[in-house]
């Protein structure tokens, strides 16, 4: 760095602060999560505001984070559903009848919860399977497809349990450690939801599946054409997406210790609602677990935000549907974004240097004559 | 245009010959065993007959160009070449050897890579993560398995580097934001760099501009160079003049010509195809 060439090239090919911070920025807006921290920062404002005693609480928290967490792990598989290119009516439904399954085998069959539980959710998984192979092998869309199961797992909860609610006692270990208010009294199932999103993320991002799912939400026909098994991802998305609804189904029967014929009705929607809060594409392909963790939230604060506003009840569909329609139309025009929006200038090079100017690094220290090449061909 | 050709016909590789005179090419050696071979392969949807009897061969080292109108068969027999759907007659021979396919992926294990038409592009995804979408490299053990991203990363940059294109942009730029020509570039490195034996290309350069089609007829050489069989499926008869070694002309479902480069020209393969379509 002693010549003058040498570090009028670092000077360069290394981008202005402001420019570094503009580029984050690009990237940050870029991102599908970008709705919902727009939608969580505007709607805390707007609480905050409407009950400055209440709603900067911690109780608020509590109540907002519980809410979210059994709604959001519902979510996060729908969402990879999605992203998948499918959707699933059905994950209310499946939530009710596994709900029921767990309860009776507990109460009636006597097995411990440590059994019952994950028996629940292999039914789940069973159930989201039936969903997944009707797909798979008539070609149906799955918006019919499981919109019939959703009638039909409905129908048979409501047979079983007659109409009634069916109680039954939960130990009190199974109940702390699935929903019980042990962490400064945030409830456990909050760190059951943020561990699923945590993994739902890994999946996504950082795995094989995690590609083979978005690409299959992209263009079937190219991934199944690279030998991606398109039917299989298809399958094991549907069975993850019921197992995450019978999860938030035992969830709940530990916190409520009892089941009735209406469990998880409405859900189905309500997830898909939190999903396009998230950021992620009705068309599929594209979208992110992190985002539909902070839709679930957003999700919650507005229920929570309404009451403590002392707002009547209806405002909080108007309101839900209001923010709806606004992410579905910032997140349709997400690709149309991402085409049109171009890297700032000092930022059109190769990944390497701009990940590392990004992070801060010294640029072109040991490799002085390939990034001076650039660099003078790269400026304008 | 001076030409006595068609002025039509959209010219590729403009850089080269006029007429496109016929060119020596080598002969196939004695003995040689095509890569794959297509024996009287017939094949009907309900009603309609899309292949009657249709036999081709290509050889390593070689380009086929199978040429045709639209409906003449080209892409059933293509689908037929990898996999998509078995013929109701003949035989397929990959390496001397009869096969049969059931589904894209057992052709796919046999090293028989395709670049279709809709171009097989995750528009959302990155370049990185498109080229080796299907073959992803892992790390990690037991049933915990990671993308290994650095290595995918180094596929991406070697398989682009080995095709000689020169991406300016970084690897993480999402599919919508590269040209057509790109994601041509990006399928054929894809291909080339998993080591295929047989390249099947359907209309390559038919949604590219000139200078782009230019680009893609040089990977096409460069994978026949490599060893590589290729197939290459196209309207533009210059296009398969420039490159072919062997030329199939379909008709109607059936094999209708057939040429080695060194009989054709292009005025003689102008009047042929209007003769017979």
């Amino acid at each position: 760095m002693a010549d003058a060439p040498s570090t009028q090239a670092v000077a360069a090919a290394r981008p202005s602060l402001g420019v570094v911070a503009g580029e984050t920025m690009r990237r940050l807006l870029l991102r599908p999560e970008a709705t919902s921290v727009a939608a969580l920062v505007i709607l805390f404002c707007v609480f905050s505001y409407l009950s400055p005693e209440l709603f900067p609480a911690k109780l608020t928290y509590i109540s907002i984070t519980s809410f979210a967490a059994e709604l959001g792990i519902v979510s996060i598989g729908v969402t990879m559903l999605m992203i998948g290119g499918h959707f699933d009516l059905s994950v209310g439904a499946v939530l009710g009848l596994t709900s029921y399954f767990a309860t009776v085998l507990m109460r009636d069959a006597g097995w411990p919860p440590i059994f019952a539980a994950p028996a629940a959710v292999l039914v789940g998984a069973g159930l989201g399977a039936i969903n997944g192979a009707l797909v798979v092998a008539f070609r149906i869309h799955s918006f019919v497809v499981t919109l019939g199961t959703m009638l039909i797992w409905r129908g048979v909860v409501i047979a079983l349990t007659g109409g009634f609610p069916i109680t039954v006692d939960i130990p009190s270990v199974f109940r702390d450690v699935m929903s019980g208010t042990l962490i400064f009294g945030f409830r456990m199932s909050v760190v059951w939801f943020f561990a699923i999103g945590a993994a739902g993320t890994l999946l996504l991002g950082r795995t094989r599946v995690g590609n083979w799912i978005q690409a299959r939400g992209q263009n079937e026909q190219a991934a199944r054409n690279l030998g991606v098994p398109v039917n299989r991802v298809t399958i094991f998305l549907f069975m993850l997406t019921s197992a995450l609804a019978a999860m938030a189904g035992v969830i709940q029967v530990a916190r409520f210790a009892s089941v009735d014929a209406l469990r998880g009705q409405d859900m189905e929607l309500q997830a898909v609602a939190v999903t396009v809060i998230g950021g992620t594409l009705l068309s599929g392909g594209y979208g992110s677990v992190i985002g539909t963790v902070l839709g679930a939230i957003t999700f919650g604060m507005i229920q929570v935000g309404l009451v403590l506003a002392h707002a009547p009840g209806h405002y909080f569909r108007t309101l839900t549907g209001f923010i709806v329609v606004a992410a579905v139309i910032l997140n349709t025009s997400v690709a149309r974004r991402m085409a049109r929006s171009r890297p700032l200038a000092g930022f059109r090079r190769g990944n390497v240097e701009t990940d590392a100017a990004l992070a801060g690094e010294a640029l072109a220290d040991n490799e002085a004559g390939q990034p001076t090449a650039d660099a003078a061909r790269g400026s304008p | 245009m001076t030409d006595a050709s068609p002025a039509a016909l959209p010219s590729g590789s403009g850089s080269r010959e006029h007429h496109m005179p016929r060119r020596k090419i080598d002969p196939i050696p004695a003995g040689a065993v095509p890569v794959m071979e297509a024996v009287n392969i017939s094949k009907a949807f309900g009603a309609t007959t899309a292949l009657v009897d249709v036999s081709l061969r290509a050889y390593a080292g070689r380009v086929l160009a199978l040429l045709g109108d639209n409906g003449a068969g080209k892409s059933t027999l293509i689908k037929i070449l990898c996999g998509v759907f078995p013929p109701d007659r003949g035989e397929l021979r990959f390496q001397g050897e009869p096969v049969r396919f059931t589904n894209p992926a057992q052709a796919r294990g046999l090293g028989i890579a395709t670049v279709f038409q809709d171009l097989a592009v995750c528009e959302l995804l990155s370049v990185t993560r498109n080229v080796v979408l299907g073959r992803e490299p892992q790390k990690g053990f037991g049933p915990f398995k990671w993308l290994d991203i650095k290595r995918a990363d180094e596929m991406a940059r070697s398989a682009l580097l080995k095709l000689g294109v020169r991406w300016e942009r970084g690897l993480d730029e999402r599919g919508v934001n590269i040209s057509g020509g790109e994601r041509q570039s990006l399928a054929i490195a894809r291909a080339m760099f998993f080591g295929s034996s047989l390249l099947v290309l359907d209309e390559p350069t038919s949604a590219l501009a000139v200078r782009q089609a230019g680009k893609v007829l040089d990977h096409i050489l460069q994978a026949r160079d490599s060893g590589q069989a290729v197939i290459l499926i196209t309207h533009n008869f210059r296009h398969a003049l420039s490159v072919a070694d062997d030329l199939t002309v379909l008709a109607q479902g059936k094999v209708a010509a057939h040429f080695r480069r060194d009989e054709i020209d292009l005025d003689e393969l102008t009047d042929l195809v209007a003769r017979i379509a």
